[in-house]
């Protein structure tokens, strides 16, 4: 087997907390339209998911 | 011409050509599949017309990073490294369609009809490729960026029917992107891509998937009243 690059696991495991906890704040916000409030938090949630995402410090992710 | 099919646990036994060929390939698809994001999320998550498609523009950024995430764990298990992408500024991404931002919703709109169809193009190359992990990744992630193309669409469409002024606005972002899409096929007579179809990990060559694209978007383009551009204005690889 070839030897897998550095965190590769972890940055899998984290990715995969950060892209549910996207679909989770989406799915609350289209579930509750009619709910103004909820769904800007929702939109909120994202947009800080989302700012960290796109900053790329992958280092300060996995400590 | 290589037929077989390779898994991980075979991947130290394989040609050099062919674990940099398959690490190239992966790391390229990783920068295109977060290079998305970078370009609509900070203009288009605030400025999407309707809550509702704010959702879908943050949905589809999840989407995308999921996308990024499942071919960095393949490329990370052979040990190539692709997370330098995940920082690297847009005018370092490997295609020269995401170099750049979009900030306007006609531009996100045709992205995800003209340039998100690329991206299913290029994924479709690795159908039946011998490397079968990554054949195992397709499935999903196709479905996924149909969805894309799919709303690119709808929400193409749904300009146009608000007058002429936004045609207009509609057929520049077209004639913006409708070149960058033809370039991300490569280079006509590439050796590069030669090598790709020995190995089994491209089926097609560029100027083929090109011209495949072009016969499936231009009829569609034309249906829509729009005016096919020029496909040779402002082309870098012809």
């Amino acid at each position: 087997m070839p030897q897998a690059a550095p965190n590769t696991e972890k940055l899998d495991e984290h990715l995969q907390e950060v892209v549910r906890a996207l679909r989770g704040a989406v799915k609350q916000g289209v579930s509750h339209s009619n709910d103004a409030k909820t769904v800007d938090n929702a939109i909120e949630d994202c947009r800080e998911i989302l700012d960290v995402i796109m900053a790329g410090n992958v280092s300060e992710w996995l400590n | 011409m290589f037929t077989d099919k390779i898994e991980l646990k075979d991947f130290d036994k394989m040609d050099p050509e062919y674990k940099e060929l398959l690490g190239r390939v992966l790391t390229i698809q990783a920068d295109c599949e977060i290079g998305g994001p970078h370009l609509y999320i900070e203009k288009m998550l605030p400025a999407a017309p309707t809550k509702l498609d704010q959702l879908i523009v943050a949905r589809t950024a999840a989407e995308e990073i999921d996308h990024f995430r499942k071919v960095a764990r393949l490329a990370g298990d052979m040990g190539t490294d692709v997370t330098f992408v995940l920082s690297q500024p847009n005018e370092k991404r490997f295609v020269d369609a995401f170099r750049g931002l979009i900030t306007t919703w006609e531009d996100n709109a045709v992205f995800g009809f003209l340039i998100d169809r690329i991206g299913r193009y290029q994924l479709e190359e690795f159908y039946d490729c011998s490397y079968l992990p990554l054949q195992r990744i397709l499935p999903d992630i196709v479905t996924e960026e149909l969805g894309h193309i799919e709303y690119g669409y709808n929400k193409t469409l749904e300009l146009l029917s608000k007058g002429d002024q936004q045609r207009e606005r509609v057929q520049k972002a077209i004639d913006y992107w409708y070149v960058r899409a033809l370039d991300m096929f490569g280079r006509s007579g590439s050796t590069r891509a030669e090598r790709y179809r020995y190995w089994g990990l491209k089926r097609r060559s560029n100027e083929q998937a090109r011209e495949d694209y072009i016969k499936e978007v231009n009829p569609i383009l034309e249906s829509m009243g729009l005016k096919i551009p020029d496909p040779l204005k402002g082309r870098r690889y012809i």
